[in-house]
C-alpha cells in the first residue's frame, strides 16, 4: 500500500474504518470516505480509463473537481474519482468507450423542489469565502455559504508549511492546517451562516438563484439578495506532447493526494514551473519521502520567493532556469520527461535536451481565477463581490483580509452605511505584494553569545521572528516601511531559545555561538524526522544549495507549537555562518539519463482533455475555418466536456495565437449551467439518489 | 461601397447554407451579421432535431429536402455534421392523443410522408426503459433523425467561404434605402451594400429588420430552454415527443445525439415571450421531472449543460417566405418559430434555385407562407 504512515508534519490519520473494494475484479482495500481517487493511487493505480475517442489512458489532473480525467466507473455508473467517496464493497471499473446507461427502470418518486433563502450566498469555503462570511454575519446579514468541498479551508487543508505574513493579523507561522480549523470553528458558531460543505454551486439562473448539489446527492436552490464569489482558482494545464499521460497532474493535486489524503502517489516526480505552488509542492514531496529530479523553470529567474527556492536547493533539488519540458512519456502512464534550455524565443534548444527517469509529472504553471460565477452575476446584474484567487491570484494571508474587506464593499451594495477599516486595505495590500528588492547581508561572525543568522534576503511580506523573539530584538529594518522590511538582531540579547529559527516560515534563519577558535555550535531548523543521532554527520548547505561542510550533530530538541526539528551542529568558525541547511536528498536523484530518449511532435499535445483536441487539431480548424470566436471551436468539440472548458480555455489564447490570431479580438464562449455535471435523479431530488450510485443493480 | 448579387443579413440557420448554395450557383454573395460569427444567434441554441413530420405541405416539402441534404452530407461533402436517421417518434398515452394522431396519419402520408402508427412494444424497442404503462403506442417517421447544428453550419460557412461568399461579421445594419419598390442600398454601422437581392435571415431580430424596409411582419420572439447530458453507448434510437402538456409545461422532446448525449428541451407554460437568453432555475427541476416520468431509465444520467434559446414565432407557426409588398427585390425567410435549423438547408437550397433560375415549381411555398396570409390556427405538430 502506498500510504504514508509517518510524516514529520501531519499527524497520522486515525479512526478511518478499512473497507473492501474492487478495481477490475481484483479484491482492493481503501478507507471508508475517502476519495476513490486516492484509494486507486494507495493501491498503485493510476490508470482509471480509456478514453472514448481512442483508447488513451486516463489518470488524474485536477483532483479538485475542476476537470473529469479521473472519471471511472463506479458500480457501473461514471463518476469523479477525486470526489466521490469510497465505500465497502464498490465496484469499480475502468471505463473503456461510452458507459452503458444502466437499466434502472423503477418509476421515480421525485420529492420536489428545494429550497433556501438568504441575503447573501458565498461561494467557497476557502480564507477568502470564510472571511466573508464571518464579516457578513457580524453586520446582521444572513448567509449561506457552500463549499465543493467536505472539509472548509479550501485549499489550506493542503498547507502543511508554516505561513508567511504577520503573525497578528493571519496567523503567520501558523500551518494553514490549523488556520482552516480555527477559521472553520469561528464560522460554525455563528447562528445567521448555513454552511453547505460538500456541496457545489452548479449554476446561477436569471431569477437570481443559485443550484446547489447539496452531497452530491440533491438538488437545492439558494434564493439570495447578493453573492460573494470566492470560488479560488484552478490549476493551469500547459501544452507538451504527453501532457495528458497518467502521471503528469497538478501540484495542487499532488498536494490533496499526499497531505490531505496522506497517499504517496509517486517515487520520484519532475516539477513544471519554479512559483512558489510549485516549491512547495517539492518541499512536500521530500516530506512525504519522494524524491524530485528538479524544478525546471522556463523564465530565467525563479518565479516564487527566494527563501522557498533556497530552502528547496539546499535539500537537494536542482531548480533548472530558462528550462521547458519538451515531452512526457511512458507505456500507459509517465515514465520519463525531457527537458531543454530555451532561446530567447522560449523555443526549446533541442540539442540541450536531457531525459530523466520519474514516474511523474507536476505541473505548476499559475493558477487561473474561477470567477465564471462573478463575470455572469455582473452580465445578470446581481449585486456581487469576488475575493481572493477568485479575484486576484495571491498567498491566503492576503484572501483572509481580501475576504472581509469584499463583505463591506458587498454590504455598501446593499445599503449599509459601513466603511471598512482602511487597514486592512493596507494590510491585503502588503500581503499580496510581490517581492520587493534583494539586499545582501553582512558578513556574520561567530561570538561568545548566541545570535541569529539571517538567510532572507528578498524583501517578502512576513515577519514572525520578530514577533516570536523573547527579548525583542528581533526588528524590521525599515527601509520601505511595511511588512516587506527584512528583519534585523538589534541589540546584544539573544537568549539562544531558538523560538526565530523554529519560526521562520522560510527555514532561513540560524543561530549560531563560538565553541572556541576553531568551531562553532549552530542551531538549524530542520522539518523532517531526523533519523541521526548526535555524534552522526551530515552534509550542511550553503543558503543557495552549495556544499560547505560535513558537520557533527550536537543535540537535537523538537519545538512542539511549530512542529520543527532544531538541530545543533559543531560546524568550523570559518563556516558557521555560512550553514544554514541540510542536505535531505540523495544527489543520484536529480541525475539526468545518459542520453535523451523522445520523439517531440509539440501539436500534438492535448489542449482540450475532456475531448482529446490537440493543439496541433485546433490550429488547423482555426485557420481554415478563419475562426475567431472560441464557441466556433465547439464544432472539433474543444470545450465540449464535463469540465465546462474550465481547463482548455485558458489554453485558447496561446491557441490562436499560433494560428496567426490576435486572442484580444477573440470573442469569448458564454457561461452557462450546469458547471458540475448532475444525475437527473438528484435533479428532481429522487430520494433513492441520496446515498450514492451503489443503490440497485440492473433492474 | 460593396455590391452583391445577393446580400443575405444574419449568418445563422438559415443564412448560412443560402449563401452557400447562392454561392455554387456563382451567385456574388455577402452575408451579414452583427454577431462576431455564424451561428452564434439561435443557431448555437438548437437541439439538432431534422425532420419532415409536419402537418403542412409546403414545410414538408422544404424538411425533406433538408432531410435529402443531411443524410448526403458527408458523401456529397466529406464533413461529418453528425447525422443520425434515428427518426421521430410522437408517442401517445391516452386515447385522445391516439386518435389525434391517427387522423393527422392520413394528411401527412398524402404529403408523401413515411410515417407509420408503431404498437407499444415496438416503441419500447426503439426506446428500451420507456414507461410502458398506459404507453399505447405512437406515430414513427424512420427517415427524420437529428445533427449537429454547430458542425452543420460551420459545414456550410466553410463550403460558403469555398465557394466565394463573403461573411461580414461584426456589423450591423443600420438602415435601408428604397426606391421604385426596391431595396437600393443597405447601411451598416461600417458599410454601404448594394444588390439585386437582399434577404432578410435575421431569426429573433427580423421583424426589426422588415421594418427598416418599410414592411411590418409578425415575429415575436419567445424563449426555450434547452440541455445536454454526458455521454453514454447509444441505448435509444428516435427523436421522443411527448405533446402532453401538464400545469407548469407543454410539449417536451429529448433524443440521443451520434455522439452519445442525450440533448432534451421543453415548451414552458405560459410562454416566455421576449428575448431574454439566460437560463432560468426552474427549467431542469421540470424537464428532467417529465422526462423521468416518461423515461425512468435516464435517472442515473447526468445533466453536462443548459442554454436558453428564441423561437421567431409567427402567430400560425409557420414561417414567413417570400417578397414585401414594399419591395419586390427584399426576400422574406423568417419566422421560422424555432425550426430554423431544420429548414435552413433545404430552404437555402430551394430559395438559391428560385434567386438564380426563378423556378417555378416551388410558387407553392410562396403562396403558403407568403407574409400576407391570413394566420388562422396554428400548425399541429409545432
Amino acid at each position: 500500500m502506498r500510504r504514508i504512515t509517518q510524516h514529520p508534519i501531519v499527524p497520522p490519520l486515525s479512526g478511518r474504518t478499512e473497507v473492501s473494494f474492487s478495481f477490475d475484479g481484483a479484491e482492493m482495500r481503501g478507507f471508508e470516505g475517502e476519495m476513490i481517487a486516492s484509494a486507486l493511487f494507495a493501491n498503485g493505480i493510476t490508470r482509471f480509463s480509456k478514453h472514448a475517442k481512442d483508447g488513451a489512458p486516463q489518470g488524474i489532473f485536477c483532483a479538485n473537481g475542476q476537470c473529469s480525467q479521473c472519471t471511472v466507473l463506479v458500480d457501473g455508473i461514471p463518476k469523479k474519482a477525486c470526489i466521490t467517496a469510497l465505500r465497502a464493497g464498490l465496484d469499480l471499473r475502468t471505463m473503456d468507450g461510452l458507459p452503458v446507461l444502466p437499466a434502472l427502470d423503477a418509476a421515480p418518486a421525485p420529492a420536489g423542489k428545494r429550497l433556501l433563502s438568504a441575503d447573501v450566498l458565498v461561494i467557497g469555503g476557502g480564507p477568502s469565502g470564510l472571511g466573508a462570511a464571518s464579516e457578513l454575519a457580524t453586520q446582521g446579514f444572513s448567509v449561506i455559504l457552500a463549499d465543493d468541498k467536505a472539509g472548509l479551508g479550501g485549499k489550506l487543508v493542503l498547507q502543511t508549511h508554516k505561513f508567511f505574513g504577520s503573525e497578528e493579523d493571519c496567523y503567520a507561522g501558523t500551518r494553514g492546517i490549523d488556520i482552516a480549523a480555527k477559521l472553520e470553528a469561528d464560522l460554525r458558531s455563528r447562528p445567521t451562516v448555513t454552511i453547505l460543505a460538500n456541496s457545489p454551486v452548479v449554476g446561477l439562473y436569471k431569477d437570481r438563484r443559485a443550484g446547489v448539489f447539496q452531497d452530491y446527492s440533491s438538488y437545492l436552490l439558494v434564493a439570495f439578495k447578493a453573492l460573494v464569489v470566492a470560488a479560488g482558482a484552478r490549476e493551469r494545464s500547459i501544452v507538451f506532447p504527453g501532457n495528458d499521460l497518467p502521471g503528469v497532474y497538478g501540484a495542487g493535486a499532488f498536494q490533496t493526494l499526499v497531505n490531505r489524503d496522506r497517499v504517496r502517489p509517486a517515487g520520484r516526480v519532475l516539477i513544471v514551473g519554479s512559483g512558489n505552488v510549485g516549491l512547495i509542492a517539492a518541499y512536500h514531496a521530500l516530506q512525504a519521502g519522494i524524491e524530485v529530479a528538479g524544478i525546471v523553470e522556463i523564465l530565467d529567474k525563479v518565479n516564487g520567493y527566494k527563501v522557498h527556492a533556497d530552502k528547496i536547493r539546499r535539500m537537494g533539488v536542482p531548480i533548472h532556469l530558462s528550462t521547458t519540458v519538451v515531452s512526457v512519456e511512458g507505456e500507459g502512464r509517465v515514465e520519463r520527461a525531457t527537458v531543454a534550455r530555451v532561446g530567447a524565443d522560449f523555443k526549446p534548444l533541442l540539442d540541450t535536451a536531457r531525459g530523466y527517469e520519474v514516474d511523474t509529472v507536476l505541473v505548476a504553471a499559475g493558477l487561473s481565477p474561477c470567477d465564471e460565477f462573478y463575470r455572469q452575476a455582473r452580465d445578470y446584474g446581481f449585486l456581487a463581490v469576488k475575493a481572493g484567487d477568485a479575484e486576484e491570484i495571491a498567498e491566503a494571508s492576503s484572501a483572509l483580509f481580501g475576504g472581509r474587506i469584499a463583505a463591506f464593499a458587498l454590504a455598501k451594495l446593499l445599503g449599509r452605511k459601513v466603511e471598512v477599516d482602511e487597514s486592512w486595505i493596507a494590510k491585503r495590500e502588503v500581503l499580496k505584494s510581490k517581492p520587493g528588492d534583494k539586499i545582501p547581508r553582512e558578513p556574520v561572525v561567530p561570538g561568545e553569545k548566541w545570535r541569529p543568522v539571517f538567510f532572507c534576503e528578498e524583501e517578502i511580506p512576513c515577519n514572525p521572528c520578530t514577533t516570536v523573539c523573547p527579548s525583542g530584538s528581533i526588528k524590521l529594518r525599515p527601509r520601505r516601511g511595511d511588512l516587506l522590511d527584512l528583519p534585523y538582531f538589534q541589540g546584544d540579547d539573544c537568549r539562544g531559545c531558538t523560538a526565530c529559527v523554529a519560526a521562520c516560515p522560510g527555514l532561513a534563519i540560524s543561530l549560531l555561538r563560538r565553541i572556541d577558535e576553531a568551531w562553532s555550535e549552530v542551531a538549524l531548523p530542520y522539518e523532517f524526522e531526523p533519523g541521526f543521532e548526535p555524534g552522526d554527520r551530515r552534509d550542511l548547505l550553503s543558503m543557495d544549495g552549495a556544499f560547505v561542510e560535513a558537520a557533527e550533530l550536537l543535540k537535537k530538541t523538537f519545538n512542539r507549537r511549530y512542529k520543527t526539528w532544531i538541530l545543533h551542529f559543531k560546524v568550523s568558525s570559518a563556516n558557521a555562518a555560512k550553514v544554514i541547511g541540510i542536505r535531505v536528498q540523495d544527489p543520484a536523484a536529480a541525475r539526468s539519463l545518459p542520453s535523451p530518449q523522445f520523439s517531440c511532435a509539440a501539436e500534438d499535445a492535448i489542449v482540450c482533455r475532456c475531448e482529446r483536441v490537440t493543439f496541433g487539431e485546433l490550429v488547423r480548424f482555426i485557420r481554415e475555418n478563419k475562426v475567431t470566436d472560441v464557441n466556433q471551436l465547439k464544432a472539433i468539440r474543444a470545450g465540449m466536456g464535463a469540465c465546462g472548458s474550465k481547463t482548455c480555455s485558458a489554453l485558447y489564447p496561446s491557441v490562436f495565437r499560433a494560428a496567426g490570431v490576435d486572442p484580444a479580438s477573440v470573442t469569448l464562449g458564454t457561461l452557462r449551467p450546469l458547471t458540475v455535471e448532475v444525475p437527473m435523479e438528484a435533479l428532481v431530488n429522487e430520494p433513492a439518489a441520496v446515498g450514492g450510485p451503489s443503490r440497485g443493480g440492473p433492474a | 461601397m460593396k455590391k452583391f448579387d445577393v446580400l443575405i443579413i444574419g449568418a445563422g440557420s438559415i443564412g448560412v447554407p443560402l449563401a452557400y448554395y447562392c454561392a455554387a450557383r456563382s451567385l456574388k454573395v455577402g452575408v451579414l451579421e452583427r454577431e462576431a460569427s455564424w451561428g452564434r444567434g439561435q443557431n448555437r441554441a438548437a437541439i439538432g432535431g431534422i425532420r419532415a413530420t409536419h402537418s403542412d405541405p409546403a414545410k414538408i416539402k422544404i424538411c425533406q429536402e433538408s432531410l435529402r441534404i443531411a443524410a448526403a452530407f458527408r458523401e456529397e461533402h466529406g464533413i461529418d455534421i453528425e447525422w443520425r436517421q434515428g427518426g421521430y417518434l410522437f408517442v401517445a398515452y391516452d386515447e385522445e392523443r391516439e386518435r389525434s394522431f391517427r387522423d393527422l396519419l392520413a394528411v401527412q402520408k398524402a404529403a408523401g410522408l413515411d410515417i407509420d402508427w408503431i404498437d407499444a412494444d415496438r416503441v419500447a424497442e426503439l426506446s428500451p426503459g420507456i414507461a410502458r404503462e398506459g404507453l399505447r403506442g405512437g406515430t414513427f417517421s424512420p427517415g427524420d433523425g437529428f445533427a449537429s447544428p454547430l458542425t452543420t453550419n460551420t459545414a456550410f460557412h466553410r463550403l460558403a467561404l469555398e465557394a466565394g461568399a463573403e461573411f461580414l461579421f461584426g456589423e450591423t445594419v443600420t438602415g435601408m434605402e428604397l426606391a421604385g419598390g426596391k431595396v437600393r442600398r443597405v447601411r451598416t454601422d461600417k458599410e454601404v451594400y448594394e444588390a439585386a437581392v437582399f434577404v432578410n435571415a435575421a431569426g429573433a431580430h427580423a421583424a426589426e429588420i422588415a421594418s427598416m424596409a418599410g414592411a411590418e411582419i409578425p415575429v415575436h420572439p419567445d424563449s426555450h430552454e434547452g440541455g445536454v447530458t454526458e455521454p453514454v453507448a447509444p441505448f435509444m434510437q428516435p427523436m421522443l415527443v411527448d405533446i402532453r402538456s401538464d400545469e407548469e409545461s407543454g410539449n417536451y422532446y429529448f433524443y440521443q445525439a451520434s455522439t452519445g448525449q442525450v440533448v432534451f428541451c421543453i415548451t414552458p407554460k405560459p410562454q416566455a415571450w421576449g428575448a431574454e437568453t439566460v437560463n432560468t432555475s426552474g427549467f431542469l427541476p421540470l424537464c428532467v421531472r417529465r422526462m423521468l416520468e416518461l423515461y425512468p431509465r435516464l435517472r442515473s444520467l447526468k445533466v453536462r449543460r443548459t442554454w436558453r434559446g428564441l423561437y421567431p414565432m409567427t402567430p400560425d407557426g409557420l414561417p414567413l417566405v417570400g417578397y414585401t409588398r414594399e419591395a419586390d427585390n427584399f426576400l422574406l425567410a423568417a419566422g421560422m418559430c424555432g425550426q430554423g435549423f431544420m429548414i435552413g438547408p433545404g430552404l437555402g437550397r430551394i430559395l438559391a434555385q428560385v434567386i438564380a433560375e426563378g423556378a417555378k415549381e416551388y410558387d407553392f411555398i410562396f403562396e403558403e407562407l407568403t407574409p400576407y396570409r391570413k394566420f388562422e390556427g396554428m400548425e399541429l405538430l409545432k
